[in-house]
């Protein structure tokens, strides 16, 4: 009895304190959100801080503006031509160490960013080389055979063309309108659509953000959000601007499953202008709630130099990856905006 | 003659072989460099949370890759909120492989949290805790409190039990009968028991790919026919072995009770280490009532021996003190794995018990297993049980 009770508490022992003089092993560190440094024996899984080895560039992607190929009609008009090639193979690194096969417009989540001026006739070359039936649906002003809709484009290298007046004013989404439409575009078939006015804005520091989100699992519910796509990338890669300098940001929503997404600026306001359609803001705000497509053109400046959160303030979304930073550096320029 | 009896002994050992090298054969094909012909279907990742630790503004998940092919783990979320974290040794998991997820995080006790780990392909998996409590670190006081526990739980209530031995012994037959029945009655109760539970752990923490309840049932019927031969060899050697044939079904009634009392210290130590502790009190409340009846379970056969005190209270020991190694794997080191394999050789180790004993009244009392005593006795005892398992 004695030996068996011995025995019994013996391997007890070695079952509860094991591997009591392992290694040591190299030790590397990542930081939590809360700013705490933390140890590891292991490999880091840290979607925030880590370098992002993505194939799509959120950084290029933020001011990149396609104007087309320009040449002048006979009628005296600007003609834009742009060619758009949608693909629902390619399986890109949307977050790092996760990979999801997303649809695009030339190869990117969201597709290049079209702009034109008011009266431009914008063409567009449109190339189906997916495996599915793709089209390009523009939200503005143009005849119904051009609305992307009921004119479906095979797969394999269907073609169809574009052609319509730039208008109305203001920035608008386009998305591939096949159905299903709502696994169409949430795969990443959307893009956005300028139209800048005649006499133009002042000029500004311009860019782009798309809001969107992907669900990789498929359970109708987006597993990411992020400003451009790649979760939580402009917090480690902020966007440099300078103080006193205008800043437009042509905003997006292109989030689905969930009915708002919104945008909350730090330490500053802005002027908005709902869909771009109006040269008078209509709000002087922190915080701007958007439904689906709902987008609009956001200016403010900054005073102080510093680093400035921007993110949705339905906060779900920025624990998720839609937060980011404004790194403002003093360019030693009076703050000129409102005169 | 001899020459003969060679080559048949090798036709016979041809003959075994040739069918399984046959087989070798088409799993070779099936498995072999270059084979696609079996190749059907997409295989699908999956992996399991084993087991959550709550420490020190950190959370530890053991996550073990129980799908077909090899995963990559690529991030941590709590409450479907991203948490940068690290895996250690490495995130590339083989099959069957596991790794410990370390997120940092200032949980609150008491509160529920959803665990999620997403794979490389974007799938996540979550593992629902509904209240967070710190993880016990093992050390020399609490093993010494799972012993006391374990010593309420298994001893105390068993010796009691055993202390009806007198009341048995100054029975008539028939109510002896109905005692030993009552006796079956309590145990297949308690094996039912022991297989619910076991299915439980399986189905909640158990990846699919063990099979849980084919597991179960394997287990259950190895125990079972381990312990019948060997309950059959220590009975019928009992009189050589100078033991009294009652003493050897005590014997074997006391290991399968004790194997079963393995599996409830389990219990209460994972109840403890998953930080149930106003649970685990009731529990352990409910075990002691519960497993007084046990020591009625030892004490039927011996009252028709002499009185041996000494013997009764080893039994005693045999049948009680597993609760305390059973709350020492339990709250220390914890796995679905092991939970459900221990439950299985529990509850087939009261299988055979039962048969034991309707043996013995059977041999007893004139062949017959339809009398009155036997059938309320059996009945009565599943009663008893099922009213004092609503405690637990």
């Amino acid at each position: 009895m004695g030996i068996l009770l011995f025995v019994a508490l013996g391997i007890s022992a070695v079952l509860v304190f094991p591997s009591i003089s392992e290694a040591q092993k190299e030790q590397k560190t990542f930081v939590t959100h809360t700013g705490g440094v933390i140890k590891t024996t292991g490999e880091v899984l840290d979607p925030v801080y880590s370098v992002s080895t993505v194939e799509f560039d959120p950084e290029k992607y933020l001011r990149e503006f396609n104007y087309g190929k320009i040449s002048t009609l006979e009628n005296g008009k600007t003609l834009r031509e742009f060619t758009i090639i949608a693909e629902d193979d390619k399986v890109q690194e949307i977050s790092p160490g996760v990979f999801f096969n997303v649809w695009t417009f030339n190869g990117t989540v969201p597709g290049p960013t079209i702009r034109a001026t008011e009266g431009d006739i914008v063409r567009i070359n449109f190339i189906n080389n997916g495996s599915k039936e793709h089209t390009i649906h523009f939200h503005g002003i143009h005849p119904a055979e051009m609305d992307g809709v009921f004119e479906i484009v095979g797969s394999g290298g269907g073609k169809f063309i574009y052609e319509f007046e730039a208008g109305p004013v203001g920035v608008h989404p386009y998305h591939c309108h096949v159905m299903p439409l709502e696994e169409h575009i949430v795969r990443g078939l959307y893009g956005v659509f300028i139209v800048d006015p005649r006499e133009g804005r002042p000029s500004a520091d311009e860019m782009v953000m798309v809001l969107n989100g992907l669900d990789t699992d498929f359970d109708a519910e987006n597993n990411f959000y992020a400003a451009n796509t790649i979760p939580f990338y402009y917090q480690h890669h902020p966007i440099q601007i300078n103080t006193g300098e205008l800043i437009r940001v042509y905003v997006v929503n292109m989030v689905e499953f969930d009915p708002i997404n919104n945008l909350h600026l730090h330490g500053n306001l802005y002027h908005y202008y709902p869909t771009g359609t109006d040269t008078v803001p209509s709000f002087y705000t922190d915080m701007i709630t958007l439904s689906q497509t709902e987008r609009g053109i956001m200016e403010f400046k900054y005073d102080y130099p510093g680093k400035y959160l921007f993110h949705a303030h339905k906060v779900e979304f920025s624990e998720k990856g839609w937060v980011g930073l404004f790194l403002v550096k003093d360019s030693g320029t009076e703050s000129q905006y409102g005169t | 003659m001899e020459h003969s009896d060679i080559s048949s002994k090798g036709k016979v050992l041809a003959s075994g072989i040739i069918p399984f090298a046959f087989l070798v054969i088409l799993i070779a094909y099936i498995f072999g460099p270059g084979s696609d012909v079996l190749n059907l279907g997409v295989p699908l990742p999956e992996i399991t949370m084993e087991k959550v630790d709550f420490v020190d503004s950190e959370i530890k998940v053991t996550v073990r890759n129980t799908g077909p092919i090899p995963v990559e783990i690529a991030m941590a979320d709590i409450n479907d909120r991203i948490q940068p974290a690290a895996i250690e040794p490495d995130k590339t998991l083989e099959r069957y492989e596991s790794a410990v997820v370390r997120i940092p995080f200032s949980w609150n006790e008491a509160e529920p949290y959803n665990i999620g780990i997403t794979i490389s392909d974007g799938t996540r998996f979550e593992k629902e805790i509904e209240a967070a409590a710190y993880a016990i670190q093992p050390s020399l006081e609490l093993a010494v409190l799972f012993a006391i526990v374990g010593t309420y739980v298994g001893i105390i209530p068993v010796m009691i039990g055993l202390l009806w031995l007198p009341f048995i012994k100054r029975i008539s037959k028939q109510k002896y009968h109905f005692f030993l029945a009552l006796t079956a009655g309590l145990l297949l109760f308690l094996a039912i028991d022991s297989v619910e539970e076991a299915l439980e752990v399986s189905g909640e923490s158990l990846a699919a790919s063990f099979n849980g309840a084919l597991l179960v049932t394997t287990v259950v019927v190895f125990s079972f026919f381990g312990l019948y031969y060997t309950s059959e060899k220590l009975v019928n050697n009992s009189q050589k072995a100078k033991i009294a044939k009652p003493v050897a079904i005590a014997l074997m009634i006391s290991i399968g009770i004790g194997l079963h009392n393995f599996g409830e210290g389990l219990a209460i130590g994972a109840a403890v280490g998953l930080g149930s502790i106003a649970f685990s009190t009731f529990l352990i409340v409910g075990f002691a009532l519960h497993n007084t009846t046990e020591g009625i379970a030892i004490a039927a056969p011996m009252s028709r021996g002499k009185l041996m005190i000494g013997k009764l209270a080893g039994l005693g020991m045999i049948a009680g003190a597993p609760a305390i190694f059973g709350a020492w794997v339990g709250g220390f080191v914890y796995s679905p794995f092991t939970s459900v394999v221990f439950l299985a050789i529990g509850a087939g180790a009261i299988f055979q018990v039962i048969l034991t004993i309707m043996k013995w009244i059977r041999s007893e009392g004139d062949q017959n297993l339809s009398s009155a005593a036997v059938a309320s006795g059996f009945v009565i005892g599943m009663m008893i049980m099922y009213l004092t398992s609503i405690l637990v």
